[in-house]
C-alpha cells in the first residue's frame, strides 16, 4: 500500500528542516534527518499524486459518516514483536479531524476481519495520547506507544521499490509530530531505557525477566487472546 | 455481507464499568478479565437479525476516563443507540449516570434509544446498587434497563439486540428518518428505499423494553 496523501503536512516540515532543529540521540535521529533531507521536494510532489488507500476507501464507503471527509495518510504494516516475530496485519493511518489543522491529530488503526479478511476500522485515538517512534529504521519498523503504557511494533509492508520512500514519509511525519509536541530536541527514535542495555553479569536471566515484563506491556499476538482489535 | 440497515451504537459510562468487555463479549463471545484503558474510540461490529432483517450494528466503544471525555463526546453524534453502563458494585458509577445522560442527549439525536445497563451482575455479593434503583432511574428518564454480566455473558446479547429492536420499532413507526444521517441509521447497500413501514411490522415482546428477568 502506498500512502494516500501527505502534502498538507509537508510544507511546514521543510521550514523545520531549514531551522535545523532535530534530535541527536544514539539510535537514528541523524539518519532519520538524513532521510528527511534526501526525500527532498520530489517526494512531496509524488505523494500528492497517489490515490486513496484502503483505509481511506473504507471510510469513504459510507458506514462512517463522521470520518468520511478525513484525509488519511496510511500504510500497511504487520505487527511484530521486538524480536521480529510477525503476527497481525495492521493498516495504520493518521488524519486531521479538521481541515484547518496543520498537522494530523488522530491515529487510525484497522485490520482484516476474522470472517472474510475485509478491512475493518478497529480504533481511533487522539494523537495527543499516542507516541510514535522509529523502532528499527533498517527494518522499517515503528513503535506505537499509548499513554497507558501499551505499546506495539509495526513493520512496513509493500513493494520493495516503494517501501523506502514510504517509510521516509513516516519518518518525516514523526519528525513533524515530535517537533510540534515540543520534543524537537529529543530523539524520536525508540526510547531506549536501561532495560535495553545488557552490559554483562547474568544477562540471560535478566533478558527473560525483561521479556516477561515486556509481555505485560506488549500486546499479545494470538488474536484469540488479544485485545479487542488483536494488537 | 449485505444488510438492511446499519445502526450506530455508542457505549458510554464511567471508566472500569466494563464497556469494552461488553463489546468483546458481544462481538467475540469471550471475556478478558484485564483490559487496557480505552483511549479514544474502539470499534466493533456484528450482524443481528431483527424481524427477519439483517442489521449491522456498528459499535463505538468510547473511553470512560474523564481526561478523554471531552474528545470522545464529539463522536456521540449520529448514534441511533446508546448503551449507558454502570457497575452494580460501584455506587459512584451509578451516581454519575445523570451527567453521562446529559452528555449523550446534548450531543446526539433526541430519538436515540438508550439502554441503561447495570454490569457485573455476577458479583452479587459485592452489589452496591440495587436492581430496583436501576429500574427506577430508567423509568424516570425513559430508558430501557437491563442488568448484565460481560463475564458470564448473561443478558449481553439481549442488551444489544433489544436496543436494536427498539430502534427498528421506531423506524417502523416512522419516528426515525432513515434518510437523515444524523439519526445514526443507514440503509444497507442494495436495499430498497421503500422499505415497508408500519407499526405492525415489528411486533414487540414484553422483553423488548423495560426490565429483564433473564439469567441475571
Amino acid at each position: 500500500m502506498v500512502p494516500a496523501l501527505f502534502f498538507p503536512w509537508c510544507s511546514s516540515l521543510r521550514a523545520h528542516q531549514r531551522a535545523g532543529r532535530c534530535g541527536d540521540g544514539r539510535h537514528g535521529p541523524k539518519s532519520a534527518l538524513r532521510a528527511v533531507r534526501e526525500m527532498g521536494s520530489s517526494g512531496l510532489a509524488a505523494c500528492a499524486l497517489e490515490g486513496p488507500g484502503w483505509l481511506q476507501r473504507h471510510l469513504l464507503s459510507g458506514e462512517f459518516d463522521q470520518l468520511r471527509n478525513f484525509t488519511v495518510f496510511e500504510s500497511n504494516f504487520v505487527q511484530v514483536t521486538r524480536f521480529g516475530e510477525v503476527a497481525n496485519k495492521v493498516t495504520m493511518g493518521v488524519a486531521a479531524s479538521s481541515p484547518a489543522l496543520e498537522l494530523p491529530d488522530l491515529l487510525l488503526l484497522a485490520g482484516p476481519t476474522k470472517e472474510n479478511g475485509c478491512l475493518q476500522l478497529l480504533g481511533l485515538f487522539p494523537l495527543q495520547f499516542v507516541q510514535l517512534y522509529i523502532h528499527d529504521e533498517s527494518r522499517q519498523q515503528l513503535k506505537v506507544k499509548f499513554c497507558t503504557g501499551r505499546a506495539f511494533y509495526l513493520q512496513l509492508q509493500g513493494p520493495a521499490e516503494t517501501r523506502d520512500l514510504e517509510f521516509g514519509k513516516w519518518v518525516r511525519l514523526l519528525y513533524h509530530l515530535h517537533f510540534q509536541a515540543g520534543q524537537g530536541a529529543v530523539p524520536f527514535t525508540q526510547e531506549w531505557g536501561d532495560e535495553d542495555e545488557e552490559t554483562g553479569g547474568d544477562q540471560e536471566d535478566r533478558e527473560w525477566d525483561w521479556r516477561d515484563q515486556l509481555q505485560d506491556r506488549e500486546a499479545r499476538l494470538d488474536p484469540q487472546t488479544s485485545e479487542l482489535w488483536g494488537l | 455481507m449485505t444488510y438492511a440497515y446499519l445502526f450506530k451504537y455508542i457505549i458510554i459510562g464511567d471508566t472500569g464499568v466494563g464497556k469494552s468487555c461488553l463489546l468483546l463479549q458481544f462481538t467475540d463471545k469471550r471475556f478478558q478479565p484485564v483490559h487496557d484503558l480505552t483511549i479514544g474510540v474502539e470499534f466493533g461490529a456484528r450482524m443481528v437479525n431483527i424481524d427477519g432483517k439483517q442489521i449491522k450494528l456498528q459499535i463505538w466503544d468510547t473511553a470512560g476516563q474523564e481526561s478523554f471525555r471531552s474528545i470522545t463526546r464529539s463522536y456521540y453524534r449520529g448514534a441511533a443507540g446508546a448503551l449507558l453502563v454502570y457497575d452494580i458494585t460501584r455506587r459512584e458509577t451509578f451516581n454519575h449516570l445523570t451527567s453521562w445522560l446529559e452528555d449523550a442527549r446534548q450531543h446526539s439525536s433526541s430519538n436515540m434509544v438508550i439502554m441503561l445497563i447495570g454490569n457485573k451482575s455476577d458479583l452479587e455479593s459485592r452489589r452496591d446498587v440495587r436492581r430496583e434503583e436501576g429500574e427506577a432511574f430508567a423509568r424516570e428518564h425513559g430508558l430501557i434497563f437491563m442488568e448484565t454480566s460481560a463475564k458470564t455473558a448473561c443478558n449481553v446479547e439481549e442488551a444489544f439486540i433489544n436496543t436494536a429492536k427498539e430502534i427498528y420499532r421506531k423506524i417502523q413507526q416512522g419516528l426515525f428518518d432513515v434518510h437523515n444521517e444524523a439519526n445514526g441509521i443507514k440503509i444497507g447497500p442494495q436495499q430498497s428505499i421503500s422499505t415497508p413501514v408500519g407499526p405492525s411490522a415489528c411486533p414487540r415482546s414484553p422483553r423488548d423494553t423495560g426490565s429483564d428477568s433473564g439469567c441475571c
